[in-house]
């Protein structure tokens, strides 16, 4: 029955007082007193607990909030001498309102003392009125790092490259942190290492990264949705097989490169981090070639082919150097592999074939872009290993080359697609197509070396591809 | 799918680009393609005409007439003969875009010097590298009526 006396009291702390005899007015004291009213029905329902207890305990809080001495119980005190808790720590315990009970307690279940002290600072400053909030270390605000760094949007957004100013902007020779640290921010001392290899600059940069890698960004696409696979038309049986066979070619070339920059990202240090941007969206790039490869054989009545023998996929992934695979992957593998885009999409049959092809087309000129400008930077830093890399080129060429007279499914494949069909005389015309085909790879190959800084390999190509090498003059002869 | 007709030019003119400019710079799906950088040059020698166009982020930049010798020193050009050029724009003038036979990237292939030449290789790529981008700025001479000159 609610009446004066019960005015501002709980209900629950008006059942609670009248079920164990406990006065509403030590109640209405102790609320005062800013027991929270939990903590108050808690102690009220424990047993033994008499109405004279808890007079005293109020009386005690109501003497210690009002600038009184506190007196620690004798009990209290023997036991916090023998398990060391400091006097004063028990009396701002008390003067949180804690039951002396309740304190024997937890010094003898063996809570120590450093423990007791951060719960009791934790419920002072709660009581303090300060919301509850943490105790915070903010020396971190004080990083000595170049502040007020602003960077206004430009006509392409704000890219990567733009936000390379002052400090931010120092790219070092040589990366002296072997942690995953952002460059910029202030190191932590004692962080261990990552186990990167790659430290130095020369050994992976491109000057066109962070271009690249926003170029890669927007030019994204969904072989879902953006390709019209709706499109597609039976073909000759002969064609899809070809057709299938070259997809599932350039689905596994898809897994071993995106095996091979994955091994090698762990390898590169945080110093550089817009070439690692890039070869990111590189991998995504090649895993996009593998799904939208796989999805065009096996969409059209066709199926899966036979496996590349993979020789040269197992020499790229011995590559001891990155500046090795990526000229290999980059240049020779990538000059390849645009040959096979461009001859999908000389002989694509519909809209879907045309659209696969020409996107991929621009995914791996993005690579070559990559891999020509980094060879360039590497050879502009060390010009004295021109011949190792030479010599590098002279054993993947060896490798491509023997992969590509090994590979009769590919060989064969692209023949049927450049000639139409598998008669005698279509297969004959996609021979020559292929020579073609091959001929304008091998010129391509040579023209991105010399665009590297390599124009010497013009003469020192494998034979078997030099031998499509049009010379000075008569390429010339042939453009006029 | 045919494209709206909303000017007329004489092909090949600097008004004609500049036509093709102003279609593309007020197009936002030639935007959504992503940023393009990149000077081409275009030759039509038979018809002594050459010109260099300056494609920057997500607008056309400018056009220009020009020298030979000035379209040969950008990142690529385009060459073709005047009956190949004739031939591309009324292809895509009849179909609204670039059948297979007529793409870019299929007359690149299908000309043994390429379509896109250049001295470097690596600006040549670019040609590769912002196709889709290419491929949408000539694709929009179906909203030109072109005259042949």
């Amino acid at each position: 029955m609610t009446d004066a006396s019960t005015t501002g009291i709980p209900p629950e702390l008006i059942q609670v007082s009248e079920e164990n005899g406990i006065p509403l007015d030590l109640i209405r004291r102790a609320l005062a007193l800013g027991f929270p009213p939990d903590a108050i029905r808690q102690q009220m329902s424990m047993p033994g607990v008499t109405a004279e207890a808890a007079e005293q305990f109020i009386s005690e809080q109501e003497k210690i909030r009002s600038g009184g001495e506190i007196t620690i119980p004798d009990e209290v005190l023997a036991i916090s001498r023998e398990k060391n808790w400091p006097e004063e720590l028990i009396k701002r315990a008390l003067t949180l309102g804690a039951p002396a009970a309740m304190l024997i307690q937890q010094m003898k279940a063996g809570i120590t003392a450093e423990q007791a002290a951060s719960f009791i600072a934790q419920q002072e400053q709660m009581r303090s009125g300060e919301g509850g909030a943490p105790q915070l270390d903010l020396s971190w605000m004080h990083v000595p790092t170049e502040w007020g760094i602003r960077v206004t949007p430009g006509k392409k957004g704000l890219t990567t490259g733009m936000i390379n100013v002052g400090t931010y902007a120092d790219i070092p020779d040589f990366w002296p942190y072997h942690s995953e640290m952002p460059r910029g921010a202030h190191p932590i001392p004692g962080i261990p290492a990552m186990g990167y290899s790659i430290y130095e600059k020369a050994e992976l940069w491109s000057e066109n990264a962070a271009d690249l890698y926003e170029e890669a960004i927007q030019r994204r696409w969904r072989p879902s949705t953006d390709v019209p696979w709706e499109s597609m038309e039976d073909l000759p049986d002969a064609v899809e097989k070809a057709m299938c066979q070259l997809c599932t070619h350039i689905s596994e070339r898809s897994l071993v490169a995106g095996d091979i920059v994955g091994g090698w990202l762990p390898e590169m240090s945080y110093g550089y981090h817009e070439v690692k941007l890039y070869l990111s969206v590189a991998e995504f790039d090649v895993a996009r070639w593998f799904e939208v490869f796989r999805k065009r054989a096996l969409s059209n009545g066709g199926g899966m082919g036979i496996q590349a023998p993979g020789y040269f996929h197992r020499t790229l992934i011995d590559a001891r150097a990155w500046t090795e695979a990526s000229a290999a992957l980059h240049i020779l593998a990538a000059g390849q592999l645009m040959m096979l885009f461009q001859i999908g999409l000389y002989t694509a049959h519909n809209e879907a074939e045309r659209t696969i092809f020409s996107y991929c087309l621009q995914d791996v000129a993005r690579q070559r872009a990559y891999g020509s400008q980094h060879l360039k930077y590497f050879l502009s830093r060390h010009g004295e290993r021109r011949q190792e890399i030479s010599h590098v080129l002279n054993k993947y060429e060896v490798m491509l080359e023997y992969e590509w007279d090994a590979d009769e499914p590919l060989r064969g494949a692209l023949m049927i697609l450049l000639g139409g069909g598998a008669s005698a005389e279509q297969i004959a015309e996609g021979a020559s197509k292929l020579e073609y085909f091959r001929k304008r790879w091998a010129n391509d190959y040579v023209d991105q070396l010399a665009a590297a800084g390599l124009g010497e390999r013009r003469e020192k190509v494998h034979h078997s591809i030099k031998q499509y090498i049009s010379e000075p003059e008569e390429a010339a002869a042939a453009a006029a | 799918m045919a494209q709206e007709v909303k000017t007329k030019a004489t092909f090949p003119s600097v008004e004609w680009f500049n036509a093709l400019r102003e279609i593309i710079n007020n197009d936002e799906a030639y935007k959504r393609h992503g940023t393009c950088d990149a000077s081409v040059g275009i030759k039509i020698p038979e018809a002594g005409k050459y010109f260099v166009i300056n494609f920057e982020a997500f607008e056309v930049e400018g056009v220009k007439e020009t020298t030979e010798a000035e379209a040969e020193n950008t990142d690529f050009w385009i060459e073709q003969s005047y009956d190949q050029w004739q031939e591309m724009i009324k292809n895509i003038a009849d179909n609204g875009k670039a059948d297979l036979g007529h793409t870019l990237n299929t007359l690149d292939v299908e000309y043994p010097d390429g379509l896109a030449r250049s001295n470097d290789g690596y600006r040549r790529d670019l040609f590769y590298r912002f196709n889709q981008s290419f491929q949408h700025f000539f694709d929009a001479t179906a909203q030109i009526e072109t005259k042949f000159s």
